[in-house]
């Protein structure tokens, strides 16, 4: 269990067991915690500290919650542990992230189905031939709600890497070269986009035996070209948090219909 | 994916190397089973099967299941015989992978004949290494694994959807306290474990890397023999349950699944 506080708030979300739904939506800022959960019927605040701002309401008559992880693999782990903790236990990280094809346009969406553990915080989990796979039911309700949204949609792997700027200027880098090959590998094994929470959500999530998947905006800057004006409309977040809802509703719709339970039970 | 018929790219291309074939002799559909004594059993399965070439520990057999080309191919033990399979298929126009075969049950509770249709493997062996880097996911095809879900609740069989471990050594698994590596290969174990994986087999990660980069898709159905919390003697004594027909109805069920969808069913 994690760690909570004297109040009982868990160290470093300052949420209480309870206060989440089971179904949880990531994005990685905080910013956007509010907007998403706009979406819900009834939101309500329900904490902010640090990087995370959580958020709470109802989708369909069950109780869904947004809670940002912040940049980077390290401060996900720690979301993904306590929120589990609350009584969580479906997740969908909902985020932006770079094209890795040249066919993709910007704002289509990538439904994520495995991620590059391009990071170092998964390995204090599993060892590095560990596959971070997204959850198949949740991919599949994902896809559904790109389908739902009418928003073209992208199915594959996504690259989870720690450094923002070793991708965006890897030419300043000590390890350019490395960089490169990587890069070009990953593209060659099919890698749609490149973020930076995925991936350890996945492997966190596997060792919790929770449920998560993710969805993200992409950005086609492969060619470093100016965005265009359609760039600019089509590169609105709103796009991605659409299919995201869509296919959290195909979720709940597909759990009521196997008849698992809709609300976290209570913490041990 | 479209349901468009593949062709090869050389219709002109000599005879694989390996695996003895040619243009022709496969349809887009491949069983991957490790045994070459296998094929023939699953081919009866298909309409007209023949068996179309053997060389090595390559042996195929092609036919037709509700009428689309459909064929079976035996890997060999191991990842190094299995990509050089999947790479001299793909060549041949074949665009859809099933991986079937035995495996270890690896989490609690699992019992002997139960089906573990893989999701995604853990790349513990080298082949997939001369391919992209080790912290690229090998991951099944979604609608690959969603046909083997469904086949599976079509022929009843007690099936979950996981993780598979895919190793190098067949005896290290099995004994792993005569090898040099014996704490490191416990504690992986445990870890792999811990991580939620399902099965143990050893040739479903490379399958899934290899067929990454030829952007086709592969998917695996295993069925599993004992489980972590049986001694050696339990295990044994529910042998009698391993048994291939489940194994062989589903694959071939979630073929049909795959055929139907694809032709837009």
């Amino acid at each position: 269990m994690p760690v909570t506080e004297a109040d009982g708030r868990f160290h470093h979300i300052a949420i209480l067991p309870g206060e989440v739904g089971r179904y949880v939506l990531l994005p990685g800022d905080p910013g956007r915690v509010e907007k998403i959960a706009s979406r819900f019927l009834e939101p309500r605040f329900v904490a902010s500290h640090r990087e995370y701002v959580t958020w709470t309401g109802t989708l369909d008559g069950v109780s869904v919650s947004c809670t940002s992880t912040g940049i980077g693999c390290p401060s996900t782990a720690i979301a993904v542990e306590e929120l589990v903790g609350a009584g969580a236990d479906t997740f969908i990280r909902v985020g932006t992230s770079g094209a890795m094809q040249p066919d993709i346009r910007t704002g289509d969406v990538g439904v994520i189905t495995g991620a590059i553990r391009d990071e170092g915080t998964s390995r204090h989990y599993l060892p590095i031939e560990y596959p971070a796979v997204a959850d198949i039911d949740v991919t599949a309700a994902l896809r559904d709600g790109a389908r739902d949204a009418g928003i073209p949609f992208h199915l594959g792997v996504a690259q989870s890497k720690d450094s923002f700027y070793g991708q965006h200027e890897p030419e300043r880098m000590p390890i350019a070269a490395e960089l490169g090959r990587r890069w070009d590998a990953w593209m060659a094994g099919g890698a749609i986009c490149s973020e930076m929470e995925a991936a350890t959500l996945y492997i966190v999530a596997s060792v919790l035996r929770v449920r998560a998947g993710g969805v993200m905006l992409i950005f086609q800057n492969l060619d470093h070209t100016p965005p265009t004006e359609e760039d600019l409309r089509n590169g609105d977040v709103e796009r991605v948090i659409d299919v995201a809802i869509a296919g959290l509703r195909r979720l709940i719709a597909a759990d009521r219909a196997a008849g698992r339970p809709l609300e976290p039970g209570v913490p041990a | 994916m479209t349901a468009a018929p593949v062709e090869s790219p050389r219709p002109d291309v000599e005879p694989q190397h390996h695996l003895a074939l040619r243009h022709g002799d496969v349809g887009r559909y491949v069983l991957l089973p490790g045994d070459p004594g296998r094929c023939e059993r699953i081919a009866s399965r298909f309409d007209d099967a023949r068996m179309v070439a053997k060389n090595r520990e390559y042996e195929t057999w092609t036919g037709t299941l509700d009428g689309a080309k459909v064929s079976v191919t035996s890997t060999g033990i191991g990842c190094p015989s299995a990509t050089i399979a999947v790479e001299e298929l793909v060549k041949l126009g074949a665009d859809t992978f099933i991986r079937v075969g035995t495996s270890g049950g690896m989490q609690p509770g699992m019992r002997t004949g139960e089906l573990a249709i893989v999701s995604a493997a853990i790349r513990d062996e080298g082949t997939s290494r001369h391919y992209l880097p080790i912290e690229f996911p090998a991951v099944a095809d979604l609608d690959v694994v969603l046909a083997l879900r469904e086949a599976a609740r079509r022929t009843g069989a007690l099936a979950r959807v996981g993780i598979s471990q895919s190793k190098d050594s067949f005896y290290a698994e099995l004994e792993p306290d005569r090898m040099p590596t014996a704490p490191e290969l416990h504690e992986q174990w445990q870890a792999y474990i811990a991580g939620g994986a399902i099965s143990s087999e050893m040739e479903a990660s490379a399958i899934f890397i290899v067929a990454a980069i030829h952007r086709v898709r592969a998917g695996g159905l295993m069925v599993c023999f004992g489980s972590p919390d049986m001694t050696e003697e339990e295990a044994e004594a529910t042998r009698a349950d391993f048994s291939l027909d489940p194994l062989i109805d589903t694959a071939v069920e979630g073929l049909r699944v795959l055929i139907e969808r694809d032709a837009g069913g």
